[in-house]
């Protein structure tokens, strides 16, 4: 049984972190989203992978290789230019007889790529809330009967989650299926074929989380962090607090006076502190600098990256390579404590959250005591002046002075 | 120019060939074609645009095969001149881009043996070379048959009975390596592939690959394993067709060290100090001449202008260089006169009526062009083609050095029939010509320096170019490269006439570019620059290397290699290319498509 992961979508959704990588990059707690697919797949008994791939592939490469070091086998498809999931999975022909299908954007758990993966054509299904935005999946039964397109008035909240079993068969149905209106090829009308034909078992998932947009990661994080375990491979020095469960990496200082709340996971050669304050749900990455007298709380900070002096950082997201200038500090809050509206991709979208800071893309610099405002997305090479007030979309590569 | 592809992996070659060479359609597109094995080796192709072929073309399962896009140089523009060439038992096929210089002579040889050539083409010989020591090992074949050529190449061949390997080599025509997973591109150029894999291996002159499923191997000539390192290509893909430039304009400018190499080969051979050119042109250029006209439009006509100074300056024929649109109306014409029209597209509308008029009235028509088998080639007695490739940028830039550089050799190839140069002389013409694509290298290198200068420009309302003899035709280049992409107001003068009215307008916010070359013009050039200082207009000088006293003169200098007399125009041009360019770019302009200007003008 083979476990094929789509993996070439760019996630544009994800802007401004997928101007430089690939969505299925994106770190949740220190591991690429496709990582934690690999290693929950592996657990769940998968050995052979291939990956779809296209953007910005090289580094998914890079980052896998054959897959020795995870004791499995990797091997690469280019889809090419993008033409949906059905032209993706199709591309697979001559590697696969029966296979697993995984997006690669969304994390499944062990047991239920287990069970998708018992014998029989099978898609994996989750009960939501607002499905709105996904396929609504109509059963008798078990058995699927049809795959609706994302419906305004939703038939049910059953969707379509993004993983399924298929054999040799699929590929007959995939080369008939037609161009959907916006000119690509969904699986969904593939499956809608088969489903007149054959028999396909719905199988209700336990776990599953979709990352949307970039605040997703957020929610992702706080979720994994919840199950970690207390590991300490680099040194606590004297005078440090910390409360809850904390993973520190190999090289990483924790300097006196530090104040830290877990769960936090801080990757290796980094420098935690002096004096400075953690709460809880913070993935800090590897090479990173949290300096004196910041405070962080429920964000993601990218390898290479620093926070180094008198910031505020919350619910916020930060790439690799940036590096914030003393006093910088990020709104996370309105004050009318509302939902916070987020600008991405020119388009005003209500995030739902109460609480969200800024999400900033890889190398953006700021100056001395700017102040970024809630929900601001800032893209890749942004350049942030002193004294600088910045909110709403900035695009890449752009100067705010 | 072609453009050639192969493919071998897992998806079906057809589409992957067909959407390569749609990508590569700018490389030329008169005719096109794709081999692919599907069990048996299956060959299509057709005149005319790639989609001509693509409905000829059954839904085949094969995963290897060879395409290729046509820019005809040898022979015309027809069915059995397209690629893929086939050998005698249709078993072996291939794609060329590339000159083979020596073709007649292995053509002869092979037909001699019973090969049977079905095109007029030089790539035609490659397939029944190969053929001819074909034991089954396709590259030990394609090693025998480089060993025998003489010219430019990129070649790609397949052999049915070897099914899912692809071969290449490469000499001077170029030739990149596709690195994927399960499969394999080559092709002239990273877009064909791109879609598919950014990994790349370059091939250098000289080299061989043999590329399977999931193999590469890179060898010379002598079949030595020759270790190439994977790199990465980071364009977008919608930056790709410009090959990771920001315009085509800027992609043409520096296509130049290949193009200005291109326009000599297979017509000059420095060791046997010979010039030549199709047989209808040589009768044209060793009648007896009293007069050139030269007939043209735009950028064209500044060429022409150049070529009045090349000609008259290495023969003595008086050379009389007239706008096409006035030339047709008013110009003189005898029977005892070459008319030499210069047009890019080969349909320039006043071009072509000048022509039918001189043609009319008795003249001997020779046509500068690009396109083969345009209006113009038919009208005219001979033609000579630039071989620049498609050029999409509306402002002229590769079309107008090579249009110089034809115009060198007809110069010259006149005073040979004219006995007017000697032999030590044309040997140092013909060698330093050579030498020319590594002087237009230098200068793109130095584009530093230009941007620099591009910055104190880009404010200025009007910008005057001065120069002296052939340097005068090249400073009205210069200003109509600057009007026609940046919109700011630019004259070009003969530096004498300045004095002579033009000086009215210097003020000091009126930049002047001279062009300066070490002449015996030089001393006079360095006095009119002094003359624009003491007005305190700012002066950029165009100078050679080894000009050191210059600094003394002018506000800013930018440089190109010193070289003998004449030759300098091709890296000056460069220098006025890139000037106008980065004024451009700086004052953010459509510079690909300038408002009102169309690339080629076929109204009159």
């Amino acid at each position: 049984m083979k476990c094929v992961i789509l993996a070439a979508g760019e996630g544009k959704r994800m802007h401004p972190l997928t101007y430089t990588r690939p969505k299925v990059m994106l770190p949740i707690a220190g591991k690429p989203i496709l990582e934690w697919n690999l290693l929950n797949a592996r657990a769940a008994g998968l050995k052979e992978f291939i990956f779809i791939v296209s953007y910005k592939s090289e580094m998914v490469r890079e980052y896998f290789g054959d897959g020795k070091p995870w004791n499995v086998t990797i091997k690469y498809v280019n889809q090419g230019k993008p033409q949906g999931t059905a032209h993706a999975i199709g591309t697979v022909e001559p590697f696969v007889n029966e296979f697993i299908v995984l997006s690669g954007d969304t994390i499944f758990g062990i047991n239920d790529i287990k069970h998708t993966a018992r014998k029989g054509t099978k898609i994996g299904l989750v009960q939501i809330d607002n499905p709105t935005e996904y396929g609504i999946v109509e059963l008798k039964g078990k058995q699927v009967l049809r795959i609706h397109e994302k419906m305004d008035d939703p038939t049910s909240n059953i969707i379509n989650a993004g993983i399924y079993h298929f054999n040799k068969h699929i590929f007959e149905y995939i080369r008939n299926t037609e161009a959907s209106p916006r000119g690509e090829f969904e699986i969904t009308d593939s499956i809608n074929m088969l489903v007149t034909q054959e028999h396909m078992e719905g199988v209700f998932l336990k776990e599953w989380r979709d990352v949307v947009y970039p605040w997703h990661l957020l929610d992702a994080n706080e979720e994994v962090l919840k199950k970690m375990k207390t590991i300490i491979q680099g040194t606590v020095e004297k005078n440090v607090t910390i409360t809850g469960t904390i993973q520190v990496g190999k090289g990483t200082v924790i300097r006196s006076g530090s104040y830290i709340e877990g769960p936090v996971v801080i990757g290796n050669d980094s420098k935690i502190g002096p004096n400075c304050y953690l709460r809880p749900y913070i993935t800090v990455g590897s090479h990173c600098h949290v300096g004196n007298a910041c405070e962080v709380k429920n964000s993601i900070i990218m390898d290479h990256s620093n926070v180094p002096h008198l910031n505020y950082v919350g619910d916020s997201i930060i790439g690799q390579h940036c590096n914030l200038g003393a006093g910088t500090t990020v709104a996370n809050l309105k004050l009318d404590k509302k939902n916070i509206a987020v600008i991405l991709n020119g388009k005003k979208i209500d995030s739902k959250r109460r609480k969200l800071g800024m999400v900033m893309g890889d190398h953006v610099q700021t100056g001395i005591n700017s102040a970024i405002n809630v929900g601001t997305m800032i893209g890749n090479h942004v350049f942030i002046g002193p004294g600088a007030v910045v909110k709403g979309e900035i695009t890449p590569k752009t100067m705010m002075l | 120019m072609c453009g050639i592809i192969g493919y071998v992996g897992f998806r079906e070659a057809r589409t992957v060939l067909l959407e390569s060479l749609k990508r590569l359609d700018y490389r030329g597109y008169d005719s096109a074609g794709v081999a692919i094995i599907d069990k048996h080796l299956k060959t299509y192709k057709e005149v005319g645009e790639i989609a001509n072929v693509e409905k000829k073309i059954p839904l085949l399962k094969g995963t290897t095969g060879i395409g290729h896009t046509r820019w005809a140089t040898h022979g015309a523009v027809t069915k059995e001149n397209a690629h893929p060439h086939l050998s005698c038992d249709k078993k072996i096929a291939i794609v060329h881009n590339g000159i083979i210089e020596n073709y007649t002579a292995l053509k002869e040889e092979l037909k001699k043996k019973g090969h049977r050539f079905l095109s007029q083409t030089d790539s035609e010989v490659i397939v029944h070379l190969i053929d001819d020591v074909y034991k089954g090992n396709l590259e030990d074949a394609l090693i025998a048959a480089i060993k025998k050529i003489k010219g430019s190449y990129a070649i790609v061949a397949v052999s049915q009975d070897e099914p899912g390997k692809i071969i290449g080599a490469r000499n001077e025509s170029p030739l990149v390596i596709g690195v994927g997973d399960s499969e394999n591109f080559i092709a002239s150029d990273i877009t064909a592939f791109l879609k598919y894999t950014n990994r790349v291996m370059f091939l250098n002159d000289g080299e061989l690959c043999v590329i399977t499923t999931d193999s590469i191997q890179v060898l010379d000539r002598n079949k030595n394993h020759i270790k190439k390192k994977e790199e990465l290509i980071t364009w977008d893909v919608t930056d790709a067709e410009k090959s990771g430039f920001p315009h085509f304009m800027l992609k043409e400018i520096y296509d130049q060290p290949e193009t200005v190499h291109h326009v000599l080969r297979g017509r000059i051979s420095e060791m046997e100090e010979k010039i030549t050119f199709p047989d209808p042109v040589e009768k044209l250029l060793k009648a007896e001449l009293n007069s050139i006209h030269i007939v043209a439009c735009g950028t064209s006509f500044y060429a022409g202008f150049v070529g009045k100074y090349l000609i008259e300056q290495l023969t003595n024929i008086p050379v009389f260089v007239e706008p096409a649109s006035e030339y047709r109306y008013f110009g003189s014409r005898n029977e005892t006169s070459l008319i030499i029209a210069i047009t890019q597209s080969g349909e320039t509308a006043d071009t072509l009526a000048a022509l039918r008029e001189a043609r009319l009235s008795g003249s001997k028509t020779l046509v500068i062009t690009n396109i083969i088998g345009s209006t113009a080639t038919r009208i005219a007695d001979g033609y000579i083609l630039q071989q620049s490739g498609p050029e999409i940028g509306v402002a002229a830039t590769k079309t107008f050095t090579s249009q110089i550089m034809v115009l060198f050799l007809l110069a010259l190839k006149i005073a040979i029939y004219q006995k007017k140069l000697g032999s030590n002389e044309l040997y140092n013409y013909l060698l330093h010509l050579k030498y020319l694509p590594r002087h237009v290298r230098d200068v793109l290198e130095r584009s530093d320096e230009i941007i620099a200068v591009a910055s104190h420009l880009k404010d200025a309302t009007s910008v005057f170019f001065i120069g002296r003899g052939i340097n005068y035709p090249l400073s009205l280049e210069g200003a109509l490269k600057l009007k026609e992409i940046s919109y700011i107001h630019a004259e070009g003068f003969a530096a004498g006439e300045l004095k002579h009215g033009p000086f009215a307008l210097l003020t000091k916010d009126t930049p002047v570019v001279a062009i300066v070359t070490q002449d015996e013009t030089y001393e006079k050039i360095l006095a009119n620059i002094g003359e624009i200082k003491a007005r305190g207009s700012p002066v950029i000088a165009i100078a050679e290397d080894k000009d050191t006293e210059i600094e003394n003169h002018a506000d800013y200098v930018l440089r190109f290699p010193t070289s003998p007399h004449l030759l300098p125009c091709i890296p000056i041009t460069v220098v006025l290319q890139l000037l106008a360019y980065h004024v451009a770019d700086l004052r953010k302009c459509p510079i690909d498509k300038p408002r009102n200007l169309a690339k080629s003008v076929t109204v009159e």
